[in-house]
C-alpha cells in the first residue's frame, strides 16, 4: 500500500526583491498511516516552507517549482484551490508556529474550534459547538470551559486549544510546526504526551517540525533533516539519533546537551547558516563542515540510500574509500 | 531564599516560567527592589559565620548589632539606619536660620555698601554667616548623600564663612576706618528696612524661597534615604551586570556596536578620553570572539546575526570588567549551533576573567552541562540545592525528579518514564497551604498541607462520580475541618463508608491522604485534617539541601482512621 503522504523531489522558490530564495530544493519523503515524521534543522533550512507547500498555504511570492505531493493517492500540486480547500483541515490540518498566539481574543474559544466544522462539513452550529466540546475533552480541558476568552488559557492550554482545532474535521494527518517551543518544559511534555495520545486513540499521521533534536528523538519515527532548503539525511529516529552519518548530523546530534549522557560541553556547528539567495557551490553544508574535501565545493552530493530506510546526501558516503588519508567521521556520542 | 554564591563558579538557577527565578536575578541587582532580606557581595567566610550565627537569635541586641555591621560593610540592599529625625531636624535649623539671615543681612548689605562701604562690617558678616549655615546644613547630608571629599571640602568652608571671614571682615573694617567702638547690630540691622520698603520686599522673598529650598531639601532627603544610593552603588553596579535573553530585543536598533558597548563606559565615568574607550570596546569584541574587532565595531544590530548579536550584548556587559555576572535565559532564544557558541563564549571568559554567573534557565540539561551548582526553584521557593551531580544526577524532592524526568533527550535510548505532572504552576497571589508543591505533587502524603478546601473539592467530585452517593454537602468549617451532612445514609453508615472509601481510595485520591479522623458528630460528619507546616530547606548531604517532608522527615504517619 502506498504511503499516506509522498513527497518527491519537492522544490519550493520565493521570488523577493534581492533575487530568487531557493527556501526548498528536492525534498522527498514519506509519511505512512499513523506514523509521525519530523522536519528538523536549524532557522531558516526550510522546514516551514515545506509543510505550508504540503499544505498548499504558501505566500503570493512563493511558488512550488517542481516536485509531486501525493496525499492519499491524489496528487496536490496540480489541484485547483476549491478542491484543494475541501483537503485542507478535513484531510490534513496544521498547528502553525505559534498558533497559541493566533487565536482570535475576542470570540470565545468554542465558536473559534466550531468555525471549521461549520465551514468544511456544512454542520449547524450546535453541532459544531457539541463537537467542539468533544474536540475540548480530547485534548484535555472540561467542556465548560467552551465559553471562555482565549486571555483565560494558560500558554500551553492555547496550545491544546489550538490542537483541538486542528483535530476538529477528523484529518488523517496533522502537521505541527514547533507545537512545543517557547513552552515550559513540563507543559512541553503535556503537549507531546497529548499528540502522542491522540496518534494512538485517532490512528493520526504526523509531521512534527521543530528545531530541537530531542523533542523529535522522543515522538517520531522517521526524522528528515534538512539544512539550506535541502534534505541532509534521513531514516528510522533511533538510527539516525544513535548513529549519524551525515557531518551536519553529527553537529546538530552534538550541539545538544544530554542530561542522561555524560556532562559534556556540547559542540558547536561553526558559522552561519548560508544565505538561500546565493547558496555555496556543491554540498550546502561544505563551508561549515570539518570533514570537507576538494569534491565537496564541487559537486552536489545526491541523497543516496546508505541502508534499508537510511538516506545521507554526503560524499563520505557511500564512497568513503575513494577519500584517501581520511578517517570515516565517528559519531560524537 | 538563602543562596550563596561563590565567586567563580556557574550557579543555576531553574525551574518552570513563573517560579521567581528572574525576578531573583532582578533582585540581585537591584532592578526590582527586594521586600526584605540581605543581598550580600564578597562577604569573607568569617563575617557570612556571623551573620549566619546572628540571624539565628533575631531578638537578642547584640545579634542585631552584628547583623547590621556586616550589613553596612557588605549589603547592597543595606538601608541606612541613620538617626534620622535629628539629622533632619539639624539641616531644617540650619537651612532656616540661614534663610533668615540672608533676609536680613542682604538688603543691609546692598544698600549699606551703596550707600558707605565702610559704615558698618555687620551686614558683611551676616552675610557671611548665613552662607556658612547653608554650607553647614549640606555638610550635615548623610554620608550616603555626600562622599567624604566632598563632606571635608564643605566642613572647611563653613568653618572659613562662619569664623574666618567674619573676624577678618571685622578686623580689615577697623583697620580701614580707625573705628574702635562697639556697634549697635540692631540699629544696623533695621536701618535698611525703615528707609526702604524694596530692600523689605527683598528680604522677605530670600526668606521664603531660602525656607522652601529647606524643605524641599528635608523632603528630597526623606524620600532618598533608602538604600544605597548614588556613589557607592554605582561603583558596586559597575561590578554586577545582566545579559538578556533575547539580543532582538535588547540592543538599540539605532546605536551601533561601538556606542551600545561604550555607553556603560561613559554613564559610568569610567573611560577618561576616547582612545581609552576605543581600546575597551575593541577587547570587549575580541573577548567574546568578534575579530578583528574593527569590522564590527561600527555595524548596526541589523547588520549582525543572531549570535553576533548576543555577543555584543555579552561584550556590552563586559566592557565594565565585571565579577559577576546575571544571565537570565542568554541562550534560549538562540538556534542550536550558535547556542553552544555563546555558551563556550561565556565559559572562556568565565576562567580569563573570574567571572561567576548566575546562570538562568528553564533547560535542565544545559544546567546539567555548565553548572557547578543548581537550585530548583518552585513558586519562589528553592525546594532543592546541592552540585549538579546531586540535583540531576540524584534529585530527591519529587518536583526535581519530574522536571528531569520530563526533559526530552536527544539520544532515544535514554528514555526514561516520564513524570508529567498535572496542571500548570499555582498562582502566587493564592499560594497552597503547607508544602506549596503538594496540589502537584505525585508523592503527596499525610503531611503535605491539604487544606480543608481541597479535601472538599475531592469529596464533591468523587460525588459526582458516585461514589459518596449517600453523603449531603460538604462544607468547611471554620476550624479548618470538613462537615459533612448526612444524606441518604445514616450518619453511622456514612462513617462506615467514608472509612472504607480513605482505606481503598487514598493512593488515587490523594487530598484523601489529609483526612486525619472521621467523626460523627451533632448530626454531621466531621473530617479533621492532619497537621501540616512548610517543609523547611534543610541540608540532607553536605551541601545538598531538600526542601520536603518525605526526605527530610518521612515519619509515616498511618492512617487513623476511626469510628
Amino acid at each position: 500500500m502506498a504511503a499516506l503522504l509522498e513527497v518527491r523531489d519537492l522544490t519550493i522558490e520565493f521570488t523577493t526583491k534581492a533575487g530568487i530564495v531557493h527556501a526548498v530544493e528536492g525534498a522527498s519523503f514519506d509519511v505512512e498511516r499513523g506514523e509521525a515524521l519530523g522536519l528538523a534543522g536549524e532557522s531558516g533550512c526550510g522546514k516551514t516552507t515545506t509543510a505550508l507547500a504540503l499544505m498548499r498555504l504558501l505566500p503570493y511570492n512563493g511558488r512550488i517549482v517542481r516536485g509531486s505531493i501525493s496525499f492519499a493517492g491524489r496528487s496536490l500540486v496540480p489541484l485547483e484551490e476549491a478542491s484543494m480547500r475541501a483537503i485542507r483541515w478535513k484531510e490534513m490540518s496544521i498547528v502553525f508556529q505559534g498558533a497559541m498566539n493566533s487565536l482570535n481574543p475576542v470570540q470565545r474559544v468554542g465558536r473559534q474550534i466550531a468555525e471549521p466544522i461549520i465551514l468544511h462539513e456544512d454542520a449547524d452550529s450546535d453541532v459544531a459547538l457539541k463537537r467542539a466540546g468533544d474536540l475540548l475533552e480530547l485534548v484535555g480541558i472540561s467542556r465548560n470551559r467552551l465559553n471562555d476568552y482565549p486571555h483565560e488559557f494558560s500558554g500551553g492550554m492555547r496550545q491544546r486549544v489550538m490542537i483541538a482545532m486542528a483535530l476538529a474535521c477528523d484529518p488523517k494527518l496533522v502537521i505541527a510546526d514547533e507545537p512545543v517551543t517557547a513552552l515550559d518544559v513540563m507543559i512541553q511534555a503535556q503537549i507531546l504526551d497529548l499528540l502522542e495520545r491522540l496518534r494512538r486513540e485517532l490512528d493520526l499521521a504526523m509531521i512534527l517540525i521543530s528545531h530541537d533534536l530531542s523533542v523529535l528523538a522522543d515522538t517520531c519515527e522517521q526524522v528528515t533533516i534538512m539544512y539550506a532548503g535541502k534534505t541532509m539525511e534521513s531514516g528510522k529516529t533511533m538510527d539516525l539519533f544513535t548513529d549519524p552519518k551525515h557531518p551536519y548530523t553529527q553537529g546538530l546530534v552534538g550541539a545538544f546537551p544530554d542530561i542522561r549522557g555524560p556532562r559534556n560541553m556540547p559542540e558547536a556547528i561553526p558559522g552561519d547558516v548560508p544565505s538561500l539567495i546565493s547558496p555555496p557551490s556543491g554540498c550546502v553544508f561544505h563551508p561549515r563542515c570539518k570533514f570537507a574535501f576538494d569534491r565537496c565545493s564541487n559537486a552536489e552530493p545526491e541523497l543516496s540510500e546508505l541502508a534499508p530506510g537510511r538516506r545521507a546526501a554526503c560524499f563520505l558516503y557511500p564512497e568513503v574509500t575513494e577519500v584517501p588519508g581520511r578517517s570515516m567521521p565517528i559519531a560524537t556520542r | 531564599m538563602d543562596l550563596d554564591i561563590r565567586r567563580g563558579e556557574v550557579f543555576c538557577l531553574v525551574g518552570e516560567s513563573g517560579c521567581g527565578k528572574t525576578s531573583t536575578g532582578k533582585a540581585i541587582l537591584k532592578l526590582v527592589e527586594a521586600t526584605d532580606g540581605d543581598i550580600l557581595l564578597e562577604m569573607p567566610q568569617e563575617d557570612a559565620r556571623t551573620y549566619d550565627e546572628a540571624r539565628t537569635r533575631p531578638d537578642d541586641p547584640r545579634s542585631r548589632e552584628a547583623l547590621d555591621g556586616v550589613r553596612r560593610k557588605y549589603s547592597v540592599t543595606w538601608k541606612e539606619n541613620l538617626p534620622w529625625a535629628a539629622g533632619q531636624i539639624l539641616i531644617f535649623v540650619l537651612a532656616i536660620l540661614a534663610a533668615t539671615f540672608l533676609a536680613i543681612f542682604v538688603p543691609s548689605l546692598a544698600l549699606g555698601v551703596l550707600r558707605d562701604p565702610f559704615a558698618s562690617p555687620w551686614p558683611i558678616i551676616g552675610f557671611c554667616l548665613s552662607i556658612g549655615l547653608i554650607l553647614g546644613s549640606v555638610g550635615s547630608l548623610p554620608p550616603t548623600r555626600i562622599s567624604r571629599r566632598t563632606r571635608v571640602i564643605v566642613a572647611l568652608l563653613t568653618l572659613g564663612s562662619v569664623v574666618i571671614a567674619p573676624v577678618a571682615v571685622l578686623f580689615i573694617h577697623r583697620a580701614l576706618t580707625g573705628d574702635t567702638s562697639r556697634f549697635e547690630v540692631g540699629a544696623a540691622m533695621a536701618s535698611p528696612w525703615a528707609e526702604d520698603p524694596a530692600a523689605m520686599i527683598l528680604g522677605l522673598g530670600l526668606a521664603v524661597s531660602a525656607a522652601g529650598g529647606a524643605c524641599a531639601l528635608l523632603l528630597d532627603w526623606r524620600e532618598r534615604s533608602e538604600g544605597l544610593t548614588g556613589i557607592r552603588m554605582r561603583s558596586i553596579r559597575r561590578r554586577l551586570q545582566l545579559i538578556f535573553q533575547d539580543p532582538y530585543e535588547s540592543l538599540n536598533p539605532k546605536q551601533s556596536v561601538y556606542e551600545i558597548i561604550s555607553e556603560p563606559l561613559a554613564v559610568n565615568r569610567i573611560s577618561r578620553n576616547p582612545e581609552e574607550t576605543s581600546a575597551s570596546v575593541r577587547e570587549a569584541l575580541s573577548d567574546v570572539g568578534l575579530r578583528p574587532p574593527e569590522e564590527f565595531i561600527f555595524r548596526f544590530p541589523h547588520e549582525l546575526s543572531g549570535g553576533q548579536r548576543q555577543r555584543v550584548s555579552i561584550a556590552a556587559a563586559l566592557v565594565l570588567q565585571p565579577d559577576f555576572i546575571v544571565a537570565d535565559e542568554p541562550v534560549s532564544m538562540l538556534d542550536v549551533s550558535i547556542r553552544t557558541e555563546i555558551l563556550d563564549v561565556m565559559m572562556e571568559l568565565r576562567s580569563r576573567r573570574d567571572l561567576t554567573y548566575l546562570f538562568i534557565t528553564h533547560d535542565l540539561s544545559l544546567a546539567w552541562v555548565i553548572a557547578d551548582r543548581i537550585a530548583v526553584m518552585y513558586l519562589g521557593k528553592i525546594v532543592e540545592l546541592g552540585t549538579t551531580e546531586q540535583v540531576i544526577g540524584h534529585p530527591m524532592h519529587p518536583y526535581t525528579k519530574a522536571l528531569i524526568s520530563v526533559v526530552p533527550s536527544p539520544d532515544p535510548r535514554h528514555k526514561v518514564e516520564r513524570i508529567i505532572l498535572k496542571g500548570e504552576r499555582p498562582d502566587p497571589v493564592d499560594i497552597p497551604s503547607g508544602c506549596r508543591f503538594h496540589p502537584r505533587c505525585p508523592l503527596a502524603f499525610e503531611r503535605c498541607g491539604w487544606a480543608a478546601e481541597e479535601v472538599a473539592d475531592q469529596l464533591r467530585s468523587l460525588k459526582a462520580d458516585g461514589l459518596l452517593a449517600g453523603a449531603g454537602d460538604f462544607e468547611v468549617s471554620e476550624a479548618g475541618t470538613v462537615r459533612v451532612s448526612v444524606g441518604s445514609l445514616s450518619a453511622d453508615a456514612l462513617v462506615m463508608e467514608l472509612n472504607a472509601l480513605l482505606s481503598e481510595r487514598r493512593d488515587a485520591y490523594l487530598p484523601l491522604k489529609g483526612i486525619a479522623e472521621v467523626r460523627a458528630a451533632n448530626g454531621a460528619i466531621e473530617l479533621s485534617l492532619h497537621e501540616s507546616s512548610e517543609p523547611p530547606l534543610l541540608e540532607i548531604e553536605p551541601g545538598n539541601f531538600v526542601a520536603c517532608h518525605l526526605v527530610t522527615q518521612p515519619a509515616p504517619i498511618g492512617p487513623s482512621v476511626t469510628a
